[in-house]
C-alpha cells in the first residue's frame, strides 16, 4: 500500500512547483541557445533536456515513489541499450574513412 | 488472512503489474523514438552547417510556445489524477478537459507551423527543398518524419484521455478505481518528455 498512499499524498504544490523549474529550464535552453558557446551549446541543451526529464520521470510519473526493484532495473538497462546504439553509430561513423 | 484484504492485495498487485506493463510499453516508445534521435545525430554530425541553416527557417518562438504548452498540460494532467484520487470526480474532469485543450491547441499551432513550410514549398520532396543542400533536405526529412510521429502521438492520446473522462463521467472511474486515469497521465508525460528533446534539437540549432 505505500507507494500508493505516497502518491496520493503528493500535493498539488509539489506539481505547481516542478512546473515552475520545468519553465525556468525550457527559458534557460532558450537563452544558452542565443549565446555563442560554439560545441557547447548542444551538450548544454541536451544536458538541461536531460534535467527536465528527470523532473517530469520523478514527480509526473512517480517513478521516485516506485519501490519495486524492476521499475530500478528496467530503466536504465534501457538507457545503456540506447548508449551503445549511439556508440555503436559513432564509431561507425567516425571510422567510416574516406566513404562520405 | 481474511477474505477482504486478500481481496485489497490482490488489487494492489493488479496496480503494480498495470503500471508495469504501461512501463514496458513507454520504454519501447522510448527505444522507436530512440532511434531516430540516433538518425538524426548522425545527420548532424556529417551537415553540421545545413542543418544549422535549416533550423534556422523554424520559427523559435511557437516552438517555445508549444513547449510550455506541453509542459503545462502535463502539470493539469497530474493534477487530474490527484483529484481523482481526492474523489474530486468533477474537478477531475475539469483539469483531464484542460489537458485535452492544451493537447488540441498544441496540434492546431503544429498545423500552423507546417502548413508555412509548406506553403514556402518546403516539404518532404518538394522541388524548392530538393533543389538545396543535402544536409538542409535531410534536417526537414527528421523534422516532418520526428514532428509528425510526435504529433500522433499527441492526437492519440487526446483521444485516450476522451474515453477516460467518459469513464469517470459513467462512474467507471472513481477514488478506487483510477488505475486506467494514471496509465493515460504517464502516456501523457512520456509525450512531453520526447518534445522537450525534440524542441532544442529542432528549434535551437547555434
Amino acid at each position: 500500500m505505500k507507494p500508493q498512499e505516497e502518491i496520493r499524498k503528493t500535493r498539488y504544490k509539489t506539481y505547481a512547483l516542478v512546473w515552475m523549474i520545468l519553465v525556468i529550464l525550457t527559458g534557460m535552453t532558450l537563452s544558452v541557445a542565443g549565446m555563442e558557446l560554439g560545441g557547447w551549446t548542444v551538450l548544454i541543451a541536451l544536458a538541461i533536456a536531460g534535467t527536465k526529464s528527470g523532473l517530469v520521470l520523478n514527480y509526473f510519473m512517480h517513478l521516485r515513489s516506485e519501490k519495486l526493484l524492476i521499475f530500478r532495473v528496467i530503466i536504465p538497462l534501457v538507457m545503456a541499450v540506447f548508449l551503445v546504439f549511439i556508440l555503436l553509430t559513432f564509431s561507425d561513423l567516425a571510422f567510416r574513412g574516406g566513404v562520405k | 488472512m481474511d477474505e477482504t484484504t486478500a481481496f485489497a492485495l490482490e488489487g494492489q498487485k493488479d496496480a503494480t503489474g498495470a503500471r508495469l506493463g504501461m512501463w514496458l510499453f513507454i520504454l519501447s516508445e522510448i527505444l522507436l523514438f530512440g532511434g531516430l534521435f540516433v538518425l538524426y545525430s548522425a545527420y548532424r554530425y556529417k551537415n553540421p552547417v545545413d542543418f544549422h541553416h535549416a533550423s534556422r527557417e523554424l520559427d523559435v518562438i511557437l516552438g517555445t510556445f508549444n513547449t510550455i504548452i506541453l509542459l503545462t498540460s502535463s502539470l493539469s494532467m497530474a493534477a487530474s489524477i490527484s483529484a481523482l484520487q481526492r474523489g474530486q470526480g468533477k474537478l477531475s474532469m475539469v483539469l483531464l478537459a484542460a489537458t485535452m485543450a492544451l493537447g488540441f491547441l498544441f496540434l492546431v499551432n503544429k498545423g500552423f507551423e507546417w502548413g508555412m513550410k509548406i506553403e514556402h514549398g518546403l516539404y518532404p520532396n518538394s522541388p524548392i527543398l530538393l533543389a538545396r543542400a543535402k544536409g538542409e533536405i535531410l534536417f526537414f526529412g527528421l523534422y516532418y518524419v520526428m514532428t509528425g510521429l510526435h504529433g500522433l502521438h499527441v492526437l492519440v492520446g487526446v483521444c485516450v484521455l476522451c474515453g477516460m473522462a467518459m469513464l469517470i463521467a459513467k462512474d467507471k472511474m472513481n477514488q478506487m478505481h483510477f488505475i486506467p486515469l494514471e496509465n493515460a497521465g504517464l502516456y501523457w508525460h512520456l509525450v512531453d518528455i520526447i518534445w522537450i528533446f525534440l524542441y532544442p534539437l529542432f528549434y535551437l540549432i547555434s
